[in-house]
């Protein structure tokens, strides 16, 4: 059987895997071949996967302890050399990442980063992509085969897929790397709760607030407005003040709330890219020139630590008619 | 320890000009050496400091890399020599002939223990071309690393992945791709400029290199423009804080967010 046609997915992630599963099936629809899983973990998983949609699994077993995820380079590169599929899409975790860049290193291809939409110009490829940070949009005609792709988390839609039949679960024989390294030790590191993207409402600071006290004024008006609170990346890296699940833009959260208001944010692509299909959008900004100013329905000139204030006792003295 | 760092020259994205037609002209944008990558020069440069060694900065690209200010700007910053692969045949290189020139590169420089990236290039941000140029060298490559520590038999690292920090022991030589947050980069001091424009530049064709032919593309870009707009009310609020909060009160409240 040739398999050249085939598009693989494969992320460590189950709930990942399910929505490339589902987005592989539009590539799979134009190439006319199947979609396979691969799978790392229990056999009970791998079963798993018909019921999510793959018409194939290719199953990696079990991680034995004290490896890495990554360790699987070496299988993967050897089952794609010997069954040659039309493409392998990754999930774009950091361990997908490097997944993925070390598969397009060994077989001479160049990954597609953080696709957004595959497209078919007749009989070819085409990735859209975000470059320049959200600046400009890219689309990218892979010229060598074949296509190794990351897609992020929420691209693609699961639920719409049929369950297939059980097949055959095909083990792929383990190849040992050439190279370990030695596990000492894994902290889970206090991931705050938060779900972004399902949030209503969310109120986003920015550098314009001058110290991490001051973050509690914004946190009262996101009370006062029922929102989750978000914020831009100086804000998570580099200073801190907040966890990084919670920054929004291309290396962030993505969103689409009702509400979206920045409060001493200048708008930078980087960080508008992720929520510019907010429905309405405030900004607060002493700079009427800042870019987030003119690109929002409801600009507030002025210093946040005035007008943020204000707003709350505006926004209770309303609740309390 | 002989450390290389790659850092990527490259147009700055709050430079980009918008077309009327949509598409983009990044002709007056101002390169900079890319903004995570900087975080990786202090990397290097804190660990030669604490255990010896040398500090190579290495960049590719497009020929206008090769100029007075960027080198100085590399070379202030703590690398003591710079390595630059300035050739326009390979304009828009992608992330596999990027690292396949990288590698060449590498190889060249010799005994290299540890080549350090940036967490993504400014412009692109495909966060790649790190794990490609350690596959292509046969050593291990990591992404997301937060903290470097050299043990006698290679080094010891912090990766922030999503959930969880992992803690790895790995032989040398090695890549690392660094997170943004490992270090604070440093601002040039005085002394520094002037030192930089001392320190030694080399630059090397793709001949030098023993790559006769660029190497071929593997993607080629279709089309690049300005992501469509959303249309926006850009309604204005002036006025004291307390009038503008009631104003903008009142327009949540009529468009049903509150
Ligand atoms: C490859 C790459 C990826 C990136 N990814 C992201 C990303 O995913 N998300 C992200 O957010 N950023 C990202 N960035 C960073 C981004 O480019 C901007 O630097 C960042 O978004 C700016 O954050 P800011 O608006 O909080 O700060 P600033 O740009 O410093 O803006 C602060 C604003 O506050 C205003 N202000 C100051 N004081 C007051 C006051 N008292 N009252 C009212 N207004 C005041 C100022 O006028 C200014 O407009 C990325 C950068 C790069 C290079
Ligand atoms: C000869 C040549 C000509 C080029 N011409 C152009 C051009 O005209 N326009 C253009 O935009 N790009 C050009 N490039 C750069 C190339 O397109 C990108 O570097 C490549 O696509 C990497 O993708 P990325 O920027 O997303 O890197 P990422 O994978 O996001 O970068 C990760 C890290 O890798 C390192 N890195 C990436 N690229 C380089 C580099 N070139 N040199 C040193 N370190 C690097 C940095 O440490 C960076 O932080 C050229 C590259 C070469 C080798």
């Amino acid at each position: 059987m040739t398999d050249d046609k085939d598009v693989w997915v494969f992320s460590e992630k189950p709930a990942l895997q399910a929505e490339l599963i589902a987005g592989a099936h539009q590539l799979s629809a134009n190439t006319g071949g199947q979609v396979a899983a691969v799978v790392l973990g229990a056999r009970s998983q791998a079963e798993q996967a018909f019921d999510l949609g793959a018409q194939r699994v290719l199953w990696l077993g079990e991680l034995p302890s004290g490896r890495l995820v990554e360790d699987i380079v070496p299988t993967l590169v050897a089952a794609v050399q010997d069954k040659c599929p039309f493409g392998v899409i990754i999930g774009a975790t950091v361990r997908g990442r490097a997944v993925a860049g070390r598969l397009a290193a060994r077989l001479g291809v160049a990954a597609l980063a953080d696709v957004l939409e595959f497209q078919w110009d007749g009989s070819a490829l085409l990735a859209r992509h975000m470059v320049f940070g959200g600046g400009a949009v890219r689309i990218d005609r892979p010229l060598a085969s074949p296509v190794i792709a990351t897609i992020g988390q929420g691209i693609f839609e699961t639920g719409s897929l049929q369950a297939q039949p059980k097949g055959e679960i095909e083990p792929l024989p383990w190849v040992e790397p050439p190279w370990q390294a030695a596990v000492i030790e894994r902290r889970s590191r206090a991931v705050s709760s938060v779900n972004l993207s399902a949030a209503k409402r969310v109120v986003c600071p920015g550098r314009g607030v001058a110290r991490q006290e001051d973050l509690g004024l914004i946190e009262e008006l996101a009370q006062a407005l029922s929102a989750e609170m978000a914020c831009t990346r100086p804000l998570a890296e580099g200073l801190g003040w907040l966890p990084r699940e919670r920054y929004i833009g291309i290396s962030g959260a993505m969103i689409k709330p009702d509400l979206y208001l920045g409060v001493g944010v200048s708008g930078q692509a980087q960080h508008t890219i992720g929520m510019s299909e907010s429905r309405v959008v405030v900004a607060i900004n002493k700079d009427r020139g800042a870019p987030l100013m003119t690109q929002s329905d409801y600009a507030v000139e002025g210093d946040l630590y005035q007008v943020v204030p204000a707003l709350i006792r505006a926004l209770k003295a309303r609740k309390a008619k | 320890m002989k450390i290389v760092v790659c850092a990527k020259l490259a147009p700055d994205a709050s430079d980009i000009e918008v077309r009327s037609d949509g598409s983009i002209s990044l002709d007056r944008a101002e390169w900079r050496i890319g903004s995570f990558d900087l975080q990786a020069i202090e990397a290097a440069v804190r660990l030669r400091d604490a255990h010896g060694g040398s500090v190579t900065a290495l960049s590719a690209g497009p020929q206008r890399i090769n100029h007075s200010k960027l080198r100085k700007d590399l070379l202030s910053r703590g690398p003591d020599e710079l390595v630059l692969v300035a050739e326009d045949v390979l304009n828009g290189a992608d992330t596999a002939v990027t690292a396949q020139v990288l590698a060449a590169a590498v190889r060249k420089i010799g005994a290299v223990d540890l080549v350090l990236t940036g967490e993504g290039s400014a412009d692109l941000y495909f966060q790649q071309v790190g794990l490609q140029l350690g596959e292509l060298l046969e050593v291990p490559a990591f992404n997301a690393v937060s903290k470097i520590e050299v043990k006698d038999s290679g080094v010891r690292i912090e990766r922030s992945l999503e959930e969880e920090t992992e803690v790895l022991e790995l032989p040398l030589p090695a890549v690392l791709a660094v997170t943004t947050d490992i270090h604070t980069p440093r601002l040039p001091n005085m002394k520094e400029i002037l030192l930089a424009a001392k320190k030694p530049v080399y630059e090397w064709s793709l001949a030098d290199l023993e790559l006769e032919n660029a190497p071929e593309p593997r993607v080629e870009a279709v089309s690049l423009r300005a992501p469509r707009p959303v249309e926006r009310k850009r309604i204005l609020i002036e006025g004291s804080p307390e009038e503008a909060a009631q104003s903008l009160a009142g327009y949540l409240v009529k468009e049903g967010v509150v």
